[in-house]
């Protein structure tokens, strides 16, 4: 990889105009979600999820799947929001949005399976966070189902440079940010973090966007980036990855994100690593059933 | 978390589990150490009606009492892991955990014994049952002859307490069942057929050494000298914590330094012992002998 052509690849990143805009109703329900949950108002919730039919159907689709625990049908936005609370109906409408985004450049990686490690990556890191006590568990799964944004940037904006990446990170079995260091000299992270910044995300998802590849180097928010990184990791080993095996070994206690959130979460020094990837085991099929549901390629 | 904290549960489709349903998986995880994810509770579920039929017990609430509080209570866990574990020996049980074996994990063997004189290989299938395991062993290493294991030898010590599981052994004809996942490449290179039966080749035959072994005779276990890497599964969960660290503690003397353990599907050694490491493989897990010496150098200030 030469330095030139990462320059070209950082120029063509700058070129904002290029970069996906932000789904139609995600920006709304971003900001108004930013409030403390307590403060939110079901109608206005409501309100802002029925102003897009088809969001509708999604977010009663994916509040009727065991992932978020309902276990009687709920046949309206507002019966969802009242049955399984502001939190988890948050979780439901801002997936539902962002899966409206339909990457071009389908060579390199298949979006279905782009979306199904970020949809597993989101479940996986709010169990995961609630497990171990992490104080800001709700943020955990919005982080998770965006930690990989900058996929979308690299298959829309350096899809031919990209799908080299994918297609070295599957031959040679090793973690796709490896291969795009290798190949493109840039990883998601940094094609992500660009896009996060332009959409206004908060500055802790940029963060995790921008970073949970090298939690260790961090400023702030390492706490929620160690979260999503050790989730993302899980996912990756336990066939939720980004479509291909990384062939290796991996020593949970030995990550960085594992001794950064130790600090914050005395817990996970007895944390039970092989139950919990048991359980994800349970349910990598209705991960793989609501994406189909859900996300509809061009 | 703890292995006693209760679980929120998600089996597919349908109604909720029973909270009971729930609390027999968490003490059969909590006991045994074998986990049944949510996308299985229907199985266990299924599993438990069986028994509760023999048994006479109506609801699930009562079956849980009768692992929990009736005198038969021991006797009960292990006829429920008789029924979870039924059907389990096959060839190519669990494709995965050997896809770890034979591409990260015999790499790391191989590279650890580089400076060693000795190029010879000792794997072993410590409760082989019917053979299933040590000759899917067998026939993996001896695909890696001429790749990996190119100037290497190997053998697969198999043992059983089990007297008539060993005589079918190292009989080794089998039948549809335990054949069924056999691709049609291994059926022909290494099975010949014989009265409805497949029978394992001389060649593979030849690779495996079936013993009788009780896990807790100390003294032959002391004699398990050199091994490799150990596949134990599904039998650590029939005994008791105590007993386990017993069979966990020879494990780890029988190893080398740089040592494995595999254990079966879905299993763990979660608060059993601190001598093994999990590692984490593609859709599987492993545990890796410690290095005590340099935990000790770790812990002293």
């Amino acid at each position: 990889m030469s330095e030139e052509l990462k320059e070209v690849l950082l120029r063509k990143l700058e070129g904002l105009e290029q970069m996906p805009s932000i789904p139609v109703v995600l920006g709304p329900l971003l900001r108004y979600f930013e409030q403390p949950l307590e403060s939110l108002d079901v109608q206005a919730v409501v309100d802002l999820i029925s102003q897009d039919k088809s969001l509708a159907a999604q977010c009663l689709h994916m509040a009727n799947s065991p992932l978020f625990g309902r276990w009687q049908t709920v046949d309206s936005v507002r019966n969802a929001v009242v049955a399984l609370g502001m939190q988890r109906m948050r979780d439901i409408a801002l997936s539902c949005s962002l899966l409206k985004l339909s990457p071009d450049g389908h060579d390199g990686l298949d979006p279905t399976v782009f979306w199904e490690h970020s949809m597993g990556c989101a479940l996986v890191s709010r169990r995961f966070a609630r497990r171990i006590g992490f104080a800001d568990h709700g943020k955990a799964y919005l982080a998770g189902l965006l930690h990989d944004l900058g996929i979308i940037v690299n298959l829309w904006i350096l899809p031919q440079e990209f799908g080299k990446a994918v297609e070295l990170a599957r031959s040679q079995q090793v973690p796709l940010h490896e291969a795009e260091l290798q190949t493109m000299g840039l990883t998601h992270c940094d094609s992500g973090r660009r896009l996060a910044e332009r959409w206004g995300l908060t500055p802790e998802l940029v963060e995790v966007v921008g970073g949970h590849h090298e939690v260790e180097k961090a400023n702030s928010n390492r706490a929620l980036l160690a979260v999503v990184s050790l989730s993302d990791l899980l996912c990756r080993m336990n066939a939720l990855g980004h479509g291909f095996v990384e062939a290796r070994q991996v020593d949970f206690r030995e990550q960085p994100g594992f001794a950064v959130l130790l600090k914050e979460c005395p817990t996970l020094e007895t944390f039970d690593w092989a139950r919990f990837t048991f359980e994800l085991e349970g349910y990598l099929d209705e991960v793989h059933r609501v994406v189909s549901l859900l996300y509809r390629p061009k | 978390m703890t292995a006693s904290a209760p679980s929120s549960a998600f089996p597919l489709g349908g109604s909720a589990p029973s909270p009971h349903l729930v609390h027999i998986r968490d003490l059969v995880y909590q006991v045994a150490g074998i986990f049944q994810p949510d996308n299985k509770l229907r199985l266990l579920e299924d599993r438990c009606a069986k028994r509760m039929e023999v048994l006479g017990v109506k609801t699930l609430q009562e079956y849980y009492e009768c692992l929990t509080v009736k005198p038969i209570r021991q006797a009960e866990l292990v006829s429920l892991l008789n029924e979870i574990t039924i059907g389990e020996t096959c060839f190519f049980r669990n494709q995965p955990q050997l896809d770890g074996l034979r591409n990260i994990v015999l790499p790391k063997i191989l590279e650890a014994r580089a400076n060693l004189p000795l190029k010879h290989l000792r794997i072993w299938s410590a409760g082989c049952s019917t053979g299933e395991e040590p000759y899917t062993l067998g026939m993996m290493l001896l695909e890696e002859t001429a790749g990996r294991l190119n100037g290497w030898t190997f053998e697969i010590l198999a043992t059983d307490l089990n007297e008539r599981s060993l005589v079918h052994a190292k009989h080794g004809a089998y039948g549809a069942y335990s054949t069924r996942n056999l691709t049609a490449y291994h059926r022909q290179k290494y099975f010949v057929e014989r009265n409805q039966e497949l029978h394992v080749t001389p060649e593979v035959k030849a690779k495996v050494n079936f013993s009788r072994l009780n896990l807790f005779d100390d003294a032959r276990m002391a004699f398990m000298k050199g091994i490799d890497v150990i596949m134990c599964c599904n039998v650590l969960i029939y005994f008791d914590g105590v007993s386990k660290r017993r069979v966990i503690q020879h494990f780890y003397n029988n190893l080398l330094p740089h040592g494995y353990l595999f254990l079966g599907h879905s299993e763990s050694l979660y608060g059993i012992s601190e001598d093994f490491r999990l590692v984490h493989l593609p859709s599987a897990t492993a545990y890796v002998k410690t290095d005590k010496r340099q935990v000790n150098r770790q812990e002293r200030p």
